[in-house]
């Protein structure tokens, strides 16, 4: 026992002591960490759904659905939180909808870990930027070429086609199984 | 390797940058290297945290060296090096949120670098605590210098930019810009281009002493 004591004695203190500092890390980081989290999501609703200033919260599908209101209370769009699997692990997006459910506003990507510098262009306004003013009735297709005007589609980031589709296959479930529960909200 | 003995602590932080270089001559936190040093940002980032991590762990383990039993020193280096890893994560979450997003899982994966237990083990666990300081951070310049040169290496030739900025016509990025810098293998090219250049200029210098 006396042997046990004498040769572990640091490395008990040493897990007492780093356990109580992580614990203060944590505690003392922790909202300012989910406040970042919770202002990049407001960032983005602002974003895809512009004059947005108060929110209401619903789940559609699983799904967080952000109804859009602007200063006066006038209905200005939706905005739809969704993931799903991308090349390396899951995306997040954020897609706003006008109030109709008729268009996409915009999309952005706010979580991502595609390859850095290649895959995670995703992320890129000016490739997100692609999705605006697309039509939400019909799926969006995505493309090696420059998209046709009117053809509903994307070109896809060079050497990272496979992140295009997915973020593609994510605003199409959004098209496909939430745009169609808007219309009776 | 050089002599860790003798020297003084100049001499320490000067070999951590050029004879003892991390990555570029002991070859190791290769991790960390072929993964992120695609841009020159996330590589400074990266540089910066095991910095962080390398300069606490060498200043634990040089403080507490007389008390640590040998037989479980490598489990001492281990809790040290991940709370101080952790420490970093945390960090970076709360105030360099963005970047933090970028290098994803690779700041966590710092707990397996194993030229930060490698310095634990070498110098800090036999030398006072301004040794064990010059050497961390000695190690981490060098582990830093090594991460920036392949980042803008491969960030200047895959994505056409330095720290984002583009350097080139947008045009001429599009049709020119060699996406395999970007992906892993263009890291191993770069590394090997890179060691291949450094041993070469040790070797003339070697023989220029002799």
């Amino acid at each position: 026992m006396t042997k046990f004591v004498k040769e572990s004695w640091l490395v008990l203190l040493m897990g007492i002591v780093f356990a109580t500092m992580l614990a203060g890390a944590q505690n003392s980081l922790s909202d300012r960490i989910r406040e970042n989290q919770i202002q990049a999501l407001n960032a983005a609703i602002a974003e895809v759904v512009p004059n947005t200033a108060a929110t209401e919260q619903m789940e559609i599908g699983g799904r967080s659905v952000y109804k859009c209101l602007d200063a006066d209370g006038a209905h200005v769009g939706w905005a739809i939180d969704a993931s799903g699997p991308g090349f390396v692990d899951r995306i997040r997006v954020v897609a706003g909808l006008d109030a109709e459910a008729q268009k996409i506003i915009g999309v952005r990507v706010i979580e991502n870990v595609e390859t850095p510098g290649l895959g995670n262009k995703i992320q890129d306004p000016e490739w997100v930027g692609q999705y605006d003013a697309l039509d939400a009735t019909r799926e969006i297709s995505v493309q090696k070429r420059p998209p046709v005007a009117g053809a509903n589609e994307i070109q896809a980031i060079t050497g990272a086609t496979w992140s295009s589709v997915y973020v593609t296959d994510i605003v199409n479930a959004i098209i496909n199984e939430i745009r169609p529960e808007l219309g009776r909200r | 390797m050089a002599d860790t003995e003798n020297g003084s602590n100049l001499t320490q932080f000067k070999n951590g940058i050029f004879a003892d270089n991390p990555v570029l001559v002991q070859l190791l936190g290769m991790c960390p290297m072929l993964a992120i040093t695609n841009t020159l940002k996330n590589a400074l980032v990266m540089g910066a945290a095991a910095t962080f991590v390398v300069v606490m762990s060498n200043l634990t383990t040089s403080l507490l060296r007389r008390m640590i039993q040998p037989h479980v020193r490598i489990l001492c280096f281990t809790l040290t090096i991940a709370t101080f890893v952790t420490l970093a994560d945390l960090f970076l979450k709360a105030y360099m949120y963005e970047v933090s997003k970028q290098l994803g899982a690779f700041v966590p994966l710092i707990i397996v670098n194993c030229m930060i237990i490698c310095r634990a083990e070498v110098v800090a666990i036999k030398s006072g605590v301004g040794r064990s300081l010059a050497d961390a951070l000695g190690i981490g310049v060098g582990f830093t210098a090594a991460l920036a040169i392949l980042g803008i290496i491969r960030e200047v030739m895959g994505s056409g930019s330095l720290l984002g900025v583009a350097l080139f016509p947008k045009a001429m990025i599009e049709t020119h810009a060699w996406v395999i810098m970007v992906l892993p293998p263009g890291a191993f090219l770069t590394l090997g281009v890179v060691i291949g250049v450094v041993n070469h200029l040790r070797a003339k210098r070697a023989e220029g002493g002799a």
